[in-house]
């Protein structure tokens, strides 16, 4: 019980430490509340256009499912945002990670709420304003189909967000400058995340196939949660049956990398460029 | 002029020099920019495979005016693509003076040094789109040919006034690495059909930033979609980028050479 509580006060205090570190730089964050309204914006009469007034559904969402679900996606992205992939490369590429092999405290659990530190911060100063804007701008309506579970499905998007870039951000250890590998997996992971349009939009085998890969679990499942209808490549969930789903795939992803990481740790050398 | 030319020469010959050296990062850089190119029209190809699309468009109008597009990016990267970070980090670590000091125009000295091969991987992928997409839309006649040629280019300054623009501002918000976010949410108007948003937004796209002029105004001049009138879209052009070129040696005068 004593060594739970010590670990939560470490965690804690990376969070509190982040927050305040990254609130010298809040009006990095403050760029989203140009950026994120105006792509939505755009988002807006794209799809207003293209459903021309009609009350027909595309992928199965009519016109205010859509414009909702990219709301969404919008502001879950101010909730998950991550760069663990990009901190882990450049402590590796330096040598830096060294000294995390010193703290009394795991690297990954350092970095997961050195992310949730940061958030809080885009919370107060992305999600907030953006939502704002959206309901009292937009006129949209923001109100998810169930609050609890698409809390809980936004924070499996957090933890499955983390992972799977901490995972990318393992494969320094071998590649050193991972440059490449993340730029490629960004391409894709934009694409097939749903965070550009619905995944339901994809012809069927690319639907089914995003059932057993990440990316849909980052955008696509907690904006569906959200809009409180699920369906991918002839799959029709319950809500609850798809946050489960969810959460059984952050366990796999996390699986996968504790056995990434325990890999990499062979590989580190502590030498840095 | 002879030696502004002479030493642009020497900095291409310099930059494809440095990217032979690096050929690897090269080759994959300029790959996936290409592939992520690509894929920038798969929303459009979907929306058409669901069996809607942009009233009054045609699938190939709409990928011809994202095609020119990517090819305007392309070319503006290409030339000013580095000024933004190559000024940003100058202004953060206080060593802008060292330009300051060179016997040649700053900003032509930046622009220069910064020319960036990688982004042929752009302008390619947007190439191979658009003959794609001409090849689809029927006959074009020379005339529209020699339209489209002044209107590209009238878009290309567009992109061009807004890197520099967006440097500028490096010069008082120091370090900010998400200012190029700013530009590129505005550009996301000019990649597709102008007449999908509403009017005022029209205006703001055709004379304030002008950011219409990148893809549609040229791609509607080879579709025989131009009036006489949307000729006078390019004097805005030529201004945003008279004013990109302003603003950028205006914000000069603001640097306080303070780094760290």
């Amino acid at each position: 019980m004593h060594r739970l509580k010590h670990n939560w006060e470490i965690c804690r205090a990376v969070a509190e430490v982040t927050y305040k570190e990254w609130s010298a730089y809040r009006t990095h964050s403050l760029v989203s509340v140009i950026v994120g309204p105006v792509y939505f914006m755009v988002q807006y009469f794209i799809w207003t256009s293209v459903y021309g007034g009609q009350t027909t559904t595309l992928g199965g969402l009519d016109l205010q499912q859509m414009i909702r679900y990219f709301g969404a996606t919008a502001l879950i992205g101010y909730l998950i945002m991550d760069f663990a992939d990009w901190n882990l490369s450049m402590l590796v590429r330096t040598g830096k990670f060294l000294t995390f092999h010193l703290r009394p405290v795991h690297h990954r659990s350092f970095a997961l709420f050195q992310k949730l530190g940061h958030r809080m911060l885009g919370f107060l100063f992305e999600f907030l304003p953006c939502l704002l804007i959206f309901i009292f701008i937009f006129g949209i309506d923001m109100r998810p189909a169930s609050l609890p579970w698409t809390l809980v499905s936004v924070a499996l998007a957090f933890l499955m967000n983390f992972y799977v870039n901490y995972t990318i951000g393992l494969t320094s250890f071998w590649l050193v400058q991972s440059g490449g590998i993340r730029s490629a997996f960004l391409l894709v992971s934009s694409i097939f995340s749903g965070a550009l349009i619905p995944l339901d939009f994809f012809p069927h085998w690319l639907q089914v196939t995003q059932l057993f890969l990440p990316f849909q679990y980052i955008a696509y499942m907690p904006a569906m949660v959200f809009t409180g209808h699920y369906s991918l490549g002839g799959l029709e969930l319950t809500i609850p049956q798809a946050v489960g789903m969810q959460a059984a795939a952050v366990l796999v992803m996390f699986g996968c990398n504790e056995l990434i990481r325990r890999r990499a740790m062979k590989q580190f050398t502590a030498v840095g460029a | 002029m002879k030696r502004y030319v002479d030493v642009y020469k020497q900095c291409m010959y310099s930059a494809v020099q440095t990217a032979a050296a690096y050929r690897m990062n090269f080759i994959v850089s300029s790959l996936i920019t290409l592939v992520g190119n690509i894929l920038f029209p798969l929303v459009t190809l979907l929306i058409y495979r669901a069996g809607t699309s942009f009233p009054g468009w045609s699938l190939y109008e709409v990928l011809l005016i994202q095609s020119v597009f990517t090819m305007s990016s392309g070319l503006a990267n290409l030339v000013f693509g580095g000024v933004l970070w190559t000024t940003m980090s100058h202004v953060r670590e206080g060593s802008f003076e060292v330009i300051l000091l060179k016997p040649l125009n700053p900003l032509f000295y930046i622009v220069a040094t910064t020319f960036s091969v990688e982004s042929v991987g752009l302008f390619l992928g947007g190439a191979a789109l658009f003959v794609f997409s001409t090849l689809h839309v029927g006959a074009i006649p020379a005339i529209a040919w020699l339209q489209f040629a002044g209107l590209f280019l009238a878009g290309t300054a567009v992109l061009a006034g807004l890197s520099l623009m967006m440097a500028a501002m490096s010069f008082k918000w120091v370090g900010n690495s998400r200012i190029s976010e700013l530009a590129d949410s505005v550009l996301h108007v000019g990649k597709y059909p102008l007449p999908i948003f509403p009017k005022a937004v029209q205006a703001a796209a055709t004379l304030i930033i002008p950011v219409g002029m990148v893809g549609f105004l040229p791609a509607s001049a080879l579709l025989g979609r131009v009036t006489a009138s949307d000729f006078a879209a390019i004097l805005p052009c030529l201004a945003f980028l008279a004013a990109g070129i302003w603003i950028y040696r205006h914000m000069i005068r603001m640097y306080e050479g303070v780094g760290g």
